[in-house]
């Protein structure tokens, strides 16, 4: 299982995201505001730069975990005398010089006695970081990166044992989620860290080649040539390294990743995840780098061979100079195929007649014609008339009689049209308070008396 | 015969997927160098069959030991075009920076400021100005160094347009080798005006008319009566119409710019053909 380099789905659960592993993500707007507050500065002129530059070296060459004042005060003599070997006050210099620095972190005292004794100082990590990046020293080679990857394996196996083994949350902590945080994450760093020192290597590859053909246009062909060739044989190898190690890397974190999920160890999972994501990144830059290098390789050395070889004497440019300069680069124009692009007509719909603006011939307004329909008061006439010839002699007899067959919702509306028809019908007397009678449902009318049916004769 | 077994007759070139636009691209006036990847493998691979194919034409296909093609009309059947003064002073400009070491360090990648830089080192800012504002009376310095800024612009753009520099992101431009057309009359051993003779000739470049300025206008005639003027119509005052052929000359002109820029014409009196 370990070191197999099958393909492997990576698990990524909710929650779980990938990024730095030693830090949670930090909030980029709340940090700047931290470091704004701060009124934090880094200032270095170049004698500080040489003075923390030679303290460095000082302290490797000797071994040295610190130094002392007056060590301190013997190397910022030195450096001045090789910077600015007339500079008067060295020492009084080299007071402020160690302020500046302990100002800006660089320096920090280490011995804790403050005014018992002359301090001990000691280089801090900016200031070994900045020497470093000055120095060059991390720049990925075939050995580093094959000493590194190889470390990371063994760390990675040690770790996959250890979770194997782990029966805990302790456990995981302490052989799992605190080694892959720190050792594995430093290692990981390390790759990066050289793979910028060699971005900046090739940088200054690609200033040198310049430098060189500016120097000796024509004897500079040989040297540039070794120089990209050299630099494309390293890119290549550190990209075969990457993409056969890099696949074992991932294979024995996919292993710690599938046992912290088994365990329900969030932390591990994570921390592997991100260690992925990592390896990743690195096997991406081999590619990029080495695809970005042999174009510009392709590049130059076309340029070598076209310009350089068939120009040795560089004559070409300077009569180029010559040619523009003068009224003859304004007194001739190059000749080119100019065939005009096609023309894509576009496709053209006919117009729609309109119809001429017409009067209508028909007369607009209808003769009217008699309506055979059947008269609704006719009908309901007729009804009340029935309901009175019945016998009849209260106006809720006649109403309860003719909405019976009507439904609830038009019985109201009903109920006034017969009132109406009534009242045309006979005569009704209505006492000052008239009764309220229920006609059927529930509607109810206020009742009139009727006269009764022998003394309608007159009324109709 | 060059021609792989792929294209052992020309109607295997006319098939090839990349031919129709590649024949397009000539014929407008591009050129073809080996970043063009494919098309550069195909005009290698295809180059007899094709040189006898546009020879019909009336055009050769022209192929440089530094490694690109473009078609050059000879004839009367393909419309062809003179560069503007303009661009060439641009172009010229061009291939220095790309004859340059510095260029090199950045794989020919050169930002605009750079080339103007070129320019005012070889020419000189009253020179350079005259050259791009050739009728102006009297115009402001900043005005003045703003319009040949964009005149340069406008040159870049046209030249881009026939495969000389790519336009890339910001203000960058990716040198190609077609620019190394442009040092041809310096190339050889032989006195510049021999070798410019020499190019006239062979039809390679036209000299250029008498008070013709840097403006943008690039004549051109066809035999077939159907002129496009692919130039711009800049502006006011001045400018005036872009080259066209006899007849229905159509102007393409973007009309953009600051404005007063003479427009040159080929030839007012007869497009040249």
């Amino acid at each position: 299982m370990v070191g197999s380099s099958r393909p492997r789905r990576r698990r990524r659960r909710p929650g779980i995201t990938a990024g730095p592993v030693q830090a949670p993500p930090r909030d980029p707007d709340r940090v700047i505001a931290g470091v704004a507050e701060r009124r934090l500065a880094i200032g270095l002129d170049t004698l500080d730069l040489c003075f923390v530059v030679a303290l460095y070296l000082r302290a490797e060459r000797a071994q040295l975990a610190s130094f002392t004042e007056a060590q301190l005060e013997d190397v910022f003599a030195q450096v001045c005398a090789v910077v600015e070997p007339d500079a008067d006050q060295v020492k009084k210099r080299g007071t402020h010089a160690i302020g500046r620095l302990r100002e800006q972190r660089m320096l920090a005292r280490v011995d804790g006695q403050g005014v018992v004794r002359t301090g001990e100082y000691a280089l801090s990590r900016l200031a070994t970081g900045i020497v470093e990046f000055f120095l060059d020293e991390d720049v990925l080679t075939r050995e580093s990166l094959t000493v590194l990857t190889q470390t990371l394996r063994v760390g990675l196996q040690g770790i996959l044992d250890a979770a194997r083994r782990a029966d805990g949350a302790p456990a995981w902590h302490a052989g799992v989620v605190a080694p892959l945080r720190v050792t594995i994450t430093e290692l990981v760093a390390g790759i990066e860290r050289r793979q910028r020192g060699l971005d900046l290597q090739q940088e200054d590859f690609q200033a040198e080649i310049r430098r060189l053909l500016e120097a000796d246009w024509f004897g500079a062909v040989d040297r540039c040539q070794a120089l990209l060739e050299s630099t494309s044989a390293t890119l290549r190898e550190l990209n075969e390294i990457l993409l056969r190690d890099s696949s074992q890397l991932q294979a024995l974190l996919h292993d710690i990743q599938d046992l912290a999920i088994a365990a329900g160890a969030a932390d591990a999972e994570a921390a592997a995840l991100r260690l992925m994501d990592q390896v990743d990144r690195i096997a991406a830059w081999g590619a990029a780098r080495q695809r970005a290098w042999s174009e510009y390789f392709q590049y130059v050395h076309r340029y070598l061979r076209d310009v350089v070889r068939l120009d040795p004497t560089r004559a070409l440019t300077q009569r180029l100079r010559e040619q523009l300069a003068s009224e003859a680069g304004r007194s001739f124009s190059l000749t080119v195929a100019g065939a005009p692009p096609f023309r894509l007509l576009r496709t053209v719909l006919p117009p729609r007649e309109r119809p001429p603006v017409t009067r209508p011939r028909a007369p607009r307004e209808r003769e009217p014609e008699p309506d055979t329909g059947v008269d609704p008061q006719e009908v309901l006439e007729g009804q009340v008339r029935g309901a009175l010839d019945g016998g009849a002699v209260a106006l809720s007899a006649v109403t309860a009689e003719v909405t019976a067959a009507l439904v609830e919702s038009e019985r109201f509306v009903a109920a006034g049209r017969v009132a109406h028809t009534v009242a045309q019908l006979t005569r009704a007397t209505a006492a000052r308070v008239r009764p309220w009678v229920a006609v059927g449902g529930d509607l109810e009318i206020e009742d009139w008396a009727l006269a009764a049916p022998a003394a309608r004769g007159g009324d109709r | 015969m060059t021609s792989r077994p792929g294209y052992a007759q020309l109607q295997d070139v006319l098939l090839d997927p990349e031919f129709p636009a590649l024949d397009l691209a000539l014929r407008r006036g591009w050129h073809v160098d080996r970043d063009a990847g494919a098309w550069y493998l195909l005009l290698t691979d295809a180059q007899d069959h094709l040189e006898a194919f546009y020879r019909r034409y009336g055009c050769e296909l022209i192929h440089r030991s530094d490694g690109y093609f473009y078609l050059l009309p000879t004839g009367d059947q393909l419309p062809r075009r003179q560069l503007a003064v303009g661009d060439m002073i641009v172009g010229q400009a061009l291939a220095l920076l790309y004859l340059a070491p510095a260029s090199v360090e950045r794989g020919g990648l050169v930002t605009r400021e750079q080339l103007v830089e070129q320019l005012v080192a070889v020419l000189g800012t009253d020179t350079l100005i005259g050259a791009f504002l050739p009728r102006k009376r009297r115009i402001d310095e900043r005005v003045a160094h703003k319009l040949v800024r964009a005149k340069v612009t406008e040159a870049v753009r046209r030249l881009a347009g026939l495969g000389f520099v790519d336009l890339l992101e910001g203000d960058q431009l990716r040198l190609r080798t077609a620019l190394l057309r442009f040092a041809e009359p310096v190339r050889g051993l032989a006195a510049p005006a021999e070798a410019l003779a020499r190019l006239v000739a062979s039809g390679e470049v036209a000299m250029a008319v008498d008070g013709e300025g840097a403006g943008e206008g690039e004549g051109e005639g066809e035999g077939e009566g159907e002129g496009e003027g692919e130039g711009e119509g800049e502006g006011e005052g001045e400018g005036e119409g872009e080259g066209e052929g006899e007849g229905e000359g159509e102007g393409e002109g973007e009309g953009e710019g600051e404005g007063e820029g003479e427009v040159v014409v080929e030839d007012d009196e007869e497009p040249e053909v």
